[in-house]
Formats: C-alpha cells, structure tokens, sequence
C-alpha cells in the first residue's frame, strides 16, 4: 500500500516539474523553430513547423544587420566596466563604514545602500538633462554611471554583510606588520571576500546586461549601444520578415543563455546568496 | 590600530568614490525632479514655477490612478498565482535527487537571463492573433476563435503572464534556497511519526519558510510597482492607459506629451510611493519577527 502510494507520488512528481518545464521552454523553442524557417512557413496551424529547408541565411542577415558584434562588444565592455566599479567601490566604502573608527559611519552606510529603494525609472528624466549638460549624452559615460550607481546599493548592503562577518585577526596581525590601510584593503580583505565578489559580479552582471530604457534614452548614436538593441531597432527593418525577426532575437538572446548553462551552478548559488540577503 | 582605524583622510578617500556617485546619481537628479515638478516646463523653451499646480493635476489624472491599481492588480497577481507555482515546484524539486534536480532548476531559471526586448517582443508575436502561439494552442484543443490577447480586457492579464513567465525562476530559486536550508533532521522525525507530504509540506516546510516568503512578497511588490521595461515594448501602457504603469506614464509624459514638468512631479511621487512602500513593509514585517 504504501509502495504504491509512493510509486504514485513519484509520477505526479515528474509531471509537475516537466510541465512547468515545458511552459518555461516552449516559447524558446518556438523561437528557434520559426526562425530558422520562411516567413510564410508561419501562417500554419500547427505549434511547431518543421522547415522545408533549414535557412541559415536568417541568422546571417540578424548577425551582419543586426549589427550583432559591434553591440556584443559594447555590452561586454560597458557591464565589465561597471562590475569592477561596483565592486571596488563598495569594498572599499564597506570597509571604511564597517571597520573604522568614525562618527557618521552608521549614516554614510545607510546613505549609500538607500539607494536601492529609489526607482531608477523616476531619475530618466533628470538624469537626461543633467547628461545633455554636461554633454555626456552619446558617451560611455551616460550608461555606466547609472548603471554603477544602480547597482552600488546592492553591493554595498552584500558587502558591508560579508566584510561584517570576517575574522578581525588577520588585520590585527597585518597592522602589527606595518601594514597602511590600502594594503589592508587591498591584499588582505579583497582576496578573503572572493565568493562575495562573485555574489555582487554575478548579481551586477543580471542587473545590467539587459538594461535598455536608459541606454535608449541617453544615447541616440550607436557608438556605444548595447545588445538589447540589435533587437529593438532590427524590427522596424526587416518588419514584414517575421522569420529574420525571429533570428535576431534568438541571436540576442544566446549569449546570456550560453554563459548562463555554462556556469549556472555559480550562477544559481551567487543568486541565491545575493537574493535572500538583499 | 585605533590610530591607524581613526584615519581621517583615509576614511574620507576610501568612501568618497562611492559618496560622489550617490550624490550625482541619485540625490542630483532627484533634487532636479523635485524643481521640474514644480514647474510647467515642456522640455524645451523657458520653465516658468507653477507652484503645486502639476501635483494638484495629479491627483485628478485618472491614467495616473489607473497606474497604481495595476502595480496593484500585478502584485496580487505575483503573490497569489506565481508564488504558490514556485513554492510548490521548489519543494519538489527539492525531494528530486541527482542531476534531474540541476537540469529541472536550471531550465527554470533560463527566461530570466534573456533580455526584456527578446522577451516583449517574442510574447508579442506569441500573442499574435494571427498567427501566435497561444492562439495555435487554442486551435490544437479545438477552439476556432481568433482572440485578441492584447485588447482593452485582456492586455493586463497578458502583461501579468509575460511577467510571471520571466520572473518565475528567481521567484523559484529563493524559495529552493529557503527549503534547502531547512534542517533534514525535521523531515526525518516527520516521516518516522507518518506525516505525509502535504502534512510535511504544510506543518515543517511552510511555517520554516515565513522569513523567506516575506522577503518574496516584499520583493513582488516592489518589482509590480517599478514595472516599466516589459510593458513599454509590449503595450506601451496601451490600449487607452489600460496596462500603464507609474514609470511609464512619466516618461510618455515627458518625452511623448511634453509635459517635462509634470512628468517630473509624477516621478517625486513615484519616488515617495517606493520609499513608503518598502519601508512599510518592512516595518510590518519586522515586528511581526519579533512578536
């Protein structure tokens, strides 16, 4: 009886998890599907088409007009630029809030990780004119200062976490050695606080790779755009070419997606690290 | 030590990098937010002070309450269909051993590192009329209508779909997290004393699980009412404001309409609704802790 009962259990078990599965993928694979055949392939009522012949051609069209290199690059550059500054800068504003002896520690603390209740919607507007002043619009700049200071907060409030929960000896032992505090910072904590700084990299990395508001608000060349983009502008294009539009968005979405399987163990746990303390 | 810890000039270099983004970042444009608010100012020409004539506006603007039902309407949403789906799927996967388990979560978690362009524009061809998915499935169980996913009646529904769809699996993972930090020993008293799954699930799982749900909600809520990315490409807040959203409505307000002004008084409010909204919740849920 109780065998069975398991037994039973166990089949309602798969067919929760492979359902779910399946809502979660199926709209991929749809994508896939449909782009790698014609646009007229699409007015079919099946649910999924099997091409009549396989056009490469698509991916080749999204990959060249899409500009898809040019704004890869851009991505890779801006959201590694922004994970470093992220992450110096709140090891080094944790320290100082977190180890030092000061009066206003507690209120800079505080300072800083507020801002993560600010919508970074609301500051579009004003941020906009505020770079158009300084004539950063256009420039590397308008993207990576919001996105470092957007991001900030959450590192601070890991880091200030982690730094909190460290032995105090081993700087005990640095400062009997002579060490300045730069080193302390610098050689003895940082390379402690590895796991954490993976926990804040991978948290930043989510949090910006895809960002595209402020980027279509704060640039209007595509010197410095960034992936989001070879979908949002291939579409007006290629309007009528459902089956190009399709390639294009599978091609945007494969980098993420590729690192993301590759390294989801580190992923999943720095996330989860992240999340349930923030 | 305490000397070297007491360091002025090295406290002030080493939190002055991060003091200098808060302040150009977050307090300047808010402070300019704060003046546009109060000014009629189109986005080009001369500003002129209105004084609280934008906020009066306000709180007559109908597509501005509509705003806030539908942060509303999505967190209730959140709460009340995705959060049950993920605690239930994480606590099962969580009885799944071996790979079965890593590929199941990490297949969960895949929509959520896709772009939100991707995604908008992937579920805006999946609600298709013509030709989407959704209305291809509907025809494979035999249902000939052509419905319009995205009309007056249906766009919030479809909105909070695409939502749950993309967020279920961070939603998932917390709560796979919680569950997996619950002490085993729990679970072996309960099934030597014959509790059944959902004895367990109700009794051990759920009750353990209350600091973790709470950070959950918190999280829905706020992320229902800092909605703009999805909803810009999918609907843009349309058809007639039925799908809009506080964040959206500023910036059509200001970029669209030219009313720079006024979307900047919609953006102060916007603000101080967050604020209230975050410190709000966590007040209740702290002394709830403690009680």
């Amino acid at each position: 009886m109780k065998e069975k009962e398991n037994k039973i259990g166990k089949v309602v078990l798969w067919i929760v998890l492979i359902a779910v599965a399946a809502i979660q993928l199926f709209p991929l694979i749809w994508l896939v599907d449909f782009s790698l055949g014609s646009s007229n392939e699409m007015f079919t009522n099946g649910l999924l088409i099997i091409p009549e012949k396989i056009r490469w051609d698509n991916y080749v069209k999204a990959f060249v007009d899409g500009n898809f290199l040019h704004y890869l690059r851009n991505s890779i550059l801006i959201n590694t630029l922004a994970v470093i500054l992220v992450v110096i800068i709140s090891i080094m504003a944790a320290f100082a809030c977190q180890r030092m002896k000061w009066k206003l520690n507690g209120f800079v603390s505080t300072l800083l990780v507020l801002g993560m209740m600010i919508p970074i919607h609301a500051t579009l507007l004003p941020n906009y004119k505020i770079y158009s002043a300084l004539h950063l619009t256009d420039t590397v700049w308008a993207l990576l200062i919001p996105y470092v200071a957007f991001s900030m907060p959450q590192g601070m409030f890991l880091m200030t976490g982690f730094i909190q929960a460290l032995p105090k000896e081993l700087e005990e032992a640095a400062v009997m050695d002579g060490c300045g505090i730069y080193r302390i910072v610098f050689q003895i904590v940082t390379p402690l606080l590895k796991p954490s700084i993976a926990t804040v990299a991978i948290m930043t990395f989510l949090n910006n790779w895809n960002e595209f508001m402020m980027a279509s608000t704060y640039l209007s060349t595509p010197t410095w755009k960034t992936l989001p983009f070879s979908v949002l502008e291939f579409t007006g294009e290629y309007s009528s070419n459902y089956a190009v539009q399709f390639a294009v968005m599978a091609l945007t979405a494969a980098p993420a997606v590729i690192v993301y399987v590759i390294l989801n163990k580190h992923i999943t746990k720095g996330v989860a690290m992240g999340a349930v303390k923030g | 030590m305490k000397k070297l810890y007491s360091n002025k000039p090295v406290i002030f270099s080493l939190v002055l990098p991060g003091i200098l983004v808060f302040l150009f970042a977050v307090l300047a444009p808010i402070c300019l937010s704060v003046y546009y608010g109060f000014t009629d100012y189109s986005g080009m020409g001369e500003a002129h002070l209105v004084g609280f004539d934008n906020y009066v506006k306000l709180v007559h603007d109908s597509a501005f309450g509509r705003s806030l039902l539908n942060s509303l309407f999505l967190a209730i949403g959140f709460i009340c269909i995705q959060h049950p789906i993920a605690i239930i799927v994480a606590a099962v996967l969580d009885k799944l051993q071996g790979k079965a388990e890593g590929v199941f979560r990490c297949i969960y978690f895949i929509p959520n590192v896709i772009s939100v362009a991707v995604i908008a524009y992937l579920w805006k061809f999946i609600y298709n009329p013509d030709f989407g998915l959704l209305n291809n499935v509907l025809s494979a169980f035999g249902y000939q209508g052509k419905i319009n996913w995205l009309s007056q009646q249906n766009a919030i529904w479809s909105v909070l779909v695409v939502l749950i769809w993309h967020g279920f699996g961070w939603g998932m993972l917390i709560y796979y997290t919680g569950i997996k930090n619950i002490d085993p020993v729990l679970y072996e008293a309960a099934s030597i004393d014959g509790a059944g799954w959902w004895t367990t699930f109700f009794r051990i799982t759920l009750p353990l699980m209350k600091p973790v749900i709470q950070i959950n909600v918190t999280m829905a809520i706020i992320s229902a009412l800092k909605q703009m990315e999805t909803v810009y490409l999918l609907t843009n807040g349309g058809p007639n404001n039925s799908t809009q959203f506080a964040a959206n409505y500023l910036y059509q307000q200001a970029f669209k309409a030219f009313k720079y002004g006024y979307g900047n008084a919609i953006g102060v409010v916007f603000i101080i609704i967050c604020i209230l909204a975050t410190v709000t919740l966590n007040t209740i849920f702290r002394d709830k802790q403690k009680a």
